[in-house]
């Protein structure tokens, strides 16, 4: 005898999406482990931990004040601190809008999509919880990321608060925003929108920065930091009720997303979520990268050869179908100079070298992009008739080149000024094979070892397996930005620093590639 | 019975990034009808039924159900048309009994939990009933997806390799429940890798091909199944 057949059920009352929610919630608690006490000591922890952090960051920023103001004002210094700040949130929060969008940013777990959305309940019930919980984290996010810029741009107590508080708000209309483009399918150009935004917002005020201390001019401080506080309190006020607004339609539009597209965000969520918290940055990497460019013609690669020349070919074609790429390398180069042509960053060469270290080591992640792919997946390399050490060997080849040039006009502009232009400019260049050792040394990583011993730290237990292994590669690039390091800090380029900084470079990336490991 | 036309599709082509799987295909699938996808793997199958459900756009052509364009976001297409597309996605804080009563409640199934239980029985999984997906084996969490869209009211069934990791007689059984719906006025549309099943329960065979996709007799593409 069958059992019920489809047509022979009876219909009766559906549930709504809040009722089918609660059924899961309520059965999920059932069987959870953490009990209301457990989750307000979570809440107390993460809120002490926040407040450490803040008070950590101001202590910093009142300290760096002290030190800028102490120093000599930088005649090469010529955009006012506050425009900088103001062009490093924009990038945020670019970087921000692209994740978000890259996200979803409403998704659906694989389970949630299965067995949720294919239910009559409206998908505004179903998936209304998620809205919250992104426009959530997302002001969160952008609340924890607004602190050391609002502490950079404001002078007062409120004014902080209003600054943070403006881009918490600011984050949440933005998801609103978004949701309406999910709804009407046209978040897929969000991302590299975002991406040019994120460039320009660096590159530009560099570009000027640049222009005007060739020009010898300099542009004086105002703009947002000097907003009248009720004007502040207005335009949070106004934030708010956008905010409210966004949200409120975006509500209304849940209903109009599509499943697919849903669980296709919902996939990159769980593997994004998998990798922090097993702090791989590789695989979250991995799991947040944009398909390569399908080629706009067909390549022969008629150029090649011999082995070695097809690994070259290969890396060419994936960094020339990531225009995503191209854009890392010019914000990794634009970053520096923008800190030395900053007031109050130039005066103090570590600040400018710990932005050096930022940007090519951004630069340098964007050229790994070809060995994270091949340790990955191995078997193109295998294919070639070529042991696994000497593919590693010449697929350092393509970073060396792009970042001798990324490199070494950054450090040209960084040193604008100084009189020794192409001093400056071999100092990058040489700086170059150290940094492209970094990228493959970092690509070719072993998985993270949790097996190793735990440390005890204030912050709580670190596993040292973990961090040695998530500082291979960022590891070399620093070293062998030392002497770039020492050149800020004397202010010009003797000749025999690029001689010193080409053979500790060289040597730093021959260590790299030895001590890469390629999978079995 | 007079076959009442359920789903149509007409020149419709599928695939990612704009590039077509497959030739374009056109097909109607009737109530009390059966129809099968077979082709070779990666020749477009799975792709195809994910179209006709809405869970992917369509490249060209047009796609409808009950003579309206496929839309899964609407609450009547949702309630018509149940599929086992991905197998494997459960919560993995719920049992299996609680995934098939949230499906049967969340349907509005008037005494759901004896539904439940009967196709708890029906698939072997009554001991395992409260077994959270983690515990239960493949072919266990196969047999509890497919339970899943026979605790609910559906006039189409979109089925992609039914048959995959079940046992051959799980098979059977299935074949002959699937087909006693077909029988009671539901269309199934499936796609699948196995003579047998094919044999037992479809009407007419779609082949997905790169060149032209035919709607053939369950005989013929049996034949080229078995040849090739």
């Amino acid at each position: 005898m069958l059992a019920a057949a489809p047509l022979a059920t009876r219909a009766g009352d559906e549930w709504s999406g809040a009722a089918v929610r609660r059924f899961t919630r309520r059965a999920t608690a059932a069987r959870a482990d953490t009990s209301w006490l457990t989750r307000a000591g979570d809440l107390l922890s993460g809120l002490t931990s926040a407040g450490v952090a803040v008070a950590l960051c101001g202590g910093t920023v009142a300290r760096l004040r002290e030190q800028i103001a102490a120093r000599p004002a930088a005649d090469s210094a010529v955009l006012p601190g506050s425009l900088t700040a103001a062009a490093v949130a924009l990038a945020l929060a670019a970087a921000l809008v692209a994740l978000l969008a890259r996200l979803g940013p409403v998704s659906a777990t694989p389970a949630a999509a299965a067995w949720w959305l294919s239910l009559p309940a409206g998908r505004r019930g179903l998936l209304r919880g998620e809205l919250r919980r992104v426009a959530l984290l997302a002001g969160a996010t952008a609340a924890a990321v607004g602190v050391p810029v609002a502490l950079t741009l404001a002078r007062t107590l409120t004014g902080v608060l209003v600054g943070v508080g403006a881009g918490a708000l600011l984050a949440v209309a933005a998801v609103g925003a978004l949701v309406l483009r999910q709804a009407a399918g046209r978040t897929r150009r969000v991302p590299a929108v975002a991406g040019v935004v994120t460039v320009a917002a660096l590159a530009g005020p560099a570009a000027v920065g640049c222009l005007l201390a060739g020009a010898g001019g300099r542009l004086s401080a105002g703009g947002p930091g000097t907003v009248p506080e009720p004007v502040g309190l207005v335009l949070v006020g106004l934030l708010a009720v956008v905010a409210v607004l966004g949200l409120g339609l975006a509500d209304r539009r849940l209903d109009r997303l599509p499943a697919g597209a849903l669980r296709a965000s919902g996939e990159t969520v769980q593997y994004a979520t998998a990798s922090v918290l097993s702090l791989d940055t590789r695989e979250l990497g991995r799991a947040l990268r944009t398909a390569v460019r399908r080629p706009r013609r067909r390549r022969s690669w008629g150029w090649v050869h011999r082995p070695w020349q097809a690994v070259v070919a290969g890396d060419l074609a994936v960094l020339g179908r990531s225009p995503v790429r191209w854009g890392q390398l010019l914000a990794g180069g634009a970053l520096p100079v923008l800190a030395a042509r900053t007031e109050g960053l130039a005066e103090l060469p570590a600040l400018v070298a710990v932005a050096v270290v930022l940007g090519w080591g951004s630069a340098a992640v964007a050229l790994g992009e070809p060995s994270r792919r091949a340790a990955a997946a191995p078997a193109a390399d295998r294919s070639l008739p070529m042991a696994a050490s000497e593919v590693v060997r010449v697929r350092v080849l393509v970073p060396v080149v792009v970042l001798a040039v990324v490199c070494g006009l950054s450090a040209l502009l960084v040193g604008q000024g100084t009189g020794v232009p192409l001093g400056w400019l071999a100092l990058g260049a040489a700086a170059a094979p150290a940094w492209a050792g970094a990228a493959v040394r970092a690509g070719y990583r072993p998985d993270l070892d949790w097996s190793g011993p735990v440390l005890s730290s204030p912050m709580g237990a670190v596993p040292v397996g973990v961090s040695a292994t998530l500082v291979r590669g960022p590891d070399v690039g620093v070293l062998g930005t030392a002497p770039v390091a020492l050149a800020l800090l004397l202010g010009t380029v003797p000749p025999v620093l690029v001689a010193v900084q080409l053979g500790w470079s060289v040597a730093l990336a021959a260590f790299a590639v030895l001590t890469a490991q390629p999978p079995d | 019975m007079e076959e009442t036309e359920l789903l149509r599709a007409t020149g419709l082509e599928v695939g990612y990034g704009g590039e077509p799987v497959c030739a374009p295909v056109t097909l109607t699938v009737a109530a009390g009808t059966a129809v099968a996808l077979v082709g070779p793997n990666g020749a477009g199958k799975s792709t195809v039924l994910q179209t006709m459900v809405g869970l992917l756009p369509p490249l060209a052509g047009s796609v409808s159900f009950a003579g309206r364009p496929v839309d899964e976001r609407e609450a009547h297409f949702r309630r018509a048309v149940a599929g086992v597309l991905d197998d494997d996605a459960f919560f993995p804080s719920l049992t299996g009994e609680e995934h098939l009563l949230l499906t049967a409640r969340g349907h509005g199934v008037v005494g759901a939990e004896q539904v439940v239980a009967d196709q708890l029985a029906a698939f072997g999984l009554t001991e395992r009933a409260g077994a959270l997906p983690s515990q239960l084996s493949s072919g266990q969490r196969r047999r509890l997806a497919l339970a899943g869209v026979l605790v609910r009211p559906a006039r189409l069934l979109v089925l992609d390799e039914p048959e995959r990791r079940l046992d051959t007689a799980m098979r059977r059984s299935l074949a002959d429940r699937l087909a006693a719906l077909v029988d009671a006025g539901v269309a199934v549309l499936f796609a699948s890798h196995d003579p047998a099943f094919i044999g037992a329960l479809a009407d007419r065979v779609l082949v997905i091909g790169d060149d032209e996709c035919p709607v053939v007799a369950p005989g013929d593409a049996l034949a080229a199944l078995q040849e090739g």
